[in-house]
């Protein structure tokens, strides 16, 4: 296993997890850690005294919505005065123009990433409310006027993926951002209970990914994706070119090796509870202000299996031992199985290329 | 360095030396998310930038330490602090 840090570089943190929308895909309102009530800010406060004190250089403050809390300023004080930096993932809708301007004075801002998920108020509302695109832009607009850093993030699904082109030239060229990054709704929160109506199915999928292969010969660079259509498209293809070419793959592959998250972050959830990530909020490893943060991260036991997944190899599962990918895979986003599968240690069913293939899905063609 | 600062330099408290594995650190600057990665010897000099020592402590102090310190290591020490006075990463404190 590779060498652990001492403490985490980055957490995590749903600082809240109320909200002032729902949002059809959203992957909270249905968790273990989705609470009515805050966690004081006296609470925080104490916990950015340890994150500063263990070096952590980052907090990736999420909610729910964080700008829905009142005390927000003073949290974000007390990152600053502990020698960290902060990032905030927003819906965008609740900033105006004195929160850009403060945000900007703090000196301290990675980033405010906002959520868009259409090219206009039709597309983008049916998904978060009527009224709600109008007022993202305009955080966004207020963000972009004042200098703060500020992406887009695109979550793809049934009722906006034939917007994608749209999208990228409202983001691209009207707004004039300089890049934005996409996933997909996965089958967590709120997505599972609209599954139906929101969900991708292998032909959008198919469709997504040619015009993703389409886009980013036109806007190069001004793209990234972690999960959703556009990295299946990038990690199916590298897959493809690998074994039609025999090449030995860029990053360790044939275990569960997709997630280096567990060596460089953590995450916290909204009720102070502890956890190797947010898409594993169901493994709880000790809570703020009351089990020491580096203890957790050095020597919790789910921490170490999180880490120890690398070591399983594909072969052990049934589905993959006879797959022509076995030696290009990576089992992908922990997260993603544990919701499809409810194990952990499992390669996702929903990034499997085998499948995807299977179910009549089609790859762009590849150089 | 001026008249006006004794030669005891001082880590500048707003930067984080943040401790990884095997000794080797990052030196972070919250204000413009600057992070660099120092190394062991590193590492220990900058914990020695207390305003209590001078070069030539840190130097003794190195030398008792760690084996295998090379002839030139005042020269090299010297140089790291300037290079962490150059980025404002420490500094002196001024004489009244
Ligand atoms: S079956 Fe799917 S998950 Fe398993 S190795 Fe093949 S592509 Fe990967």
């Amino acid at each position: 296993m590779p060498n652990v840090i001492k403490s985490p570089r980055s957490l995590d943190i749903d600082i809240t997890s109320r909200c002032n929308l729902r949002c059809k895909y959203c992957y909270h309102f249905s968790g273990p850690g989705d609470v009515d009530t805050d966690l004081p800010k006296e609470e925080w406060l104490r916990f950015f005294v340890e994150c500063g004190h263990y070096g952590i250089m980052g907090l990736s403050l999420a909610g729910g919505e964080p700008f829905f809390r009142k005390d927000l300023p003073e949290l974000l004080e007390g990152i600053i005065a502990n020698r960290m930096r902060f990032s905030l993932l927003s819906n965008g809708t609740l900033i105006d123009d004195a929160w850009a301007k403060y945000i900007k004075e703090t000196r301290r801002c990675n980033y405010i990433q906002v959520s868009l998920d259409g090219s206009r108020a039709e597309v983008h509302d049916q998904l978060r409310g009527k009224g709600q695109f109008d007022k993202a832009v305009a955080g966004l607009q207020h963000l972009q006027r004042h200098g703060v850093p500020v992406t887009v993030r695109v979550t793809l699904n049934k009722l906006n993926y034939h917007d994608l082109e749209n999208i990228a030239r409202f983001l691209l060229e009207e707004l004039g951002l300089p890049a934005f990054s996409t996933n997909a709704a996965s089958y967590m929160g709120l997505c599972k209970l609209n599954d139906q109506e929101i969900g991708l199915d292998v032909a959008e999928r198919s469709a997504l990914m040619a015009v993703f292969a389409d886009l980013v010969k036109r806007y190069p660079g001004r793209f990234s994706a972690n999960a959703g259509p556009q990295a299946d498209l990038r990690m199916w293809s590298e897959m493809e070119r690998a074994r039609l070419g025999g090449l030995a793959p860029a990053h360790p592959t044939g275990a569960l090796t997709a997630c280096g998250c567990v060596f460089d972050r953590m995450a916290v959830r909204a009720d102070g509870i502890m956890t190797p990530c947010t898409m594993l909020s169901h493994m709880e490893m000790g809570r703020i202000n009351h089990d020491d943060l580096r203890e957790v991260w050095q020597n919790h036991p789910l921490m170490q299996s999180m880490r120890a997944r690398n070591e399983i190899s594909l072969k052990l599962f049934d589905f993959c031992s006879s797959c022509n990918y076995i030696n290009y895979c990576t089992g992908n986003c922990p997260g993603v199985a544990y919701e499809l599968t409810g194990e952990v240690d499992h390669p996702s069913p929903d990034a499997c290329f085998k499948r995807f293939l299977g179910a009549g899905g089609v790859l762009p063609e590849i150089n | 360095m001026t008249s006006d600062t004794n030669n005891k330099p001082m880590a500048n408290p707003l930067i984080v030396l943040r401790e990884e594995f095997d000794d080797w650190a990052i030196l972070f600057d919250p204000d413009t998310g600057d992070a660099s990665a120092i190394n062991p010897v590193s590492v220990f000099i900058y914990k020695h930038l207390d305003g209590k020592h001078t070069v030539p402590d840190i130097v003794a102090k190195l030398r008792k330490e760690c084996e295998d310190v090379p002839e030139n290591a005042e020269a090299e020490v010297q140089e790291f602090i300037q290079q962490l006075l150059d980025k404002g990463y420490a500094g002196y404190e001024k004489q009244f």
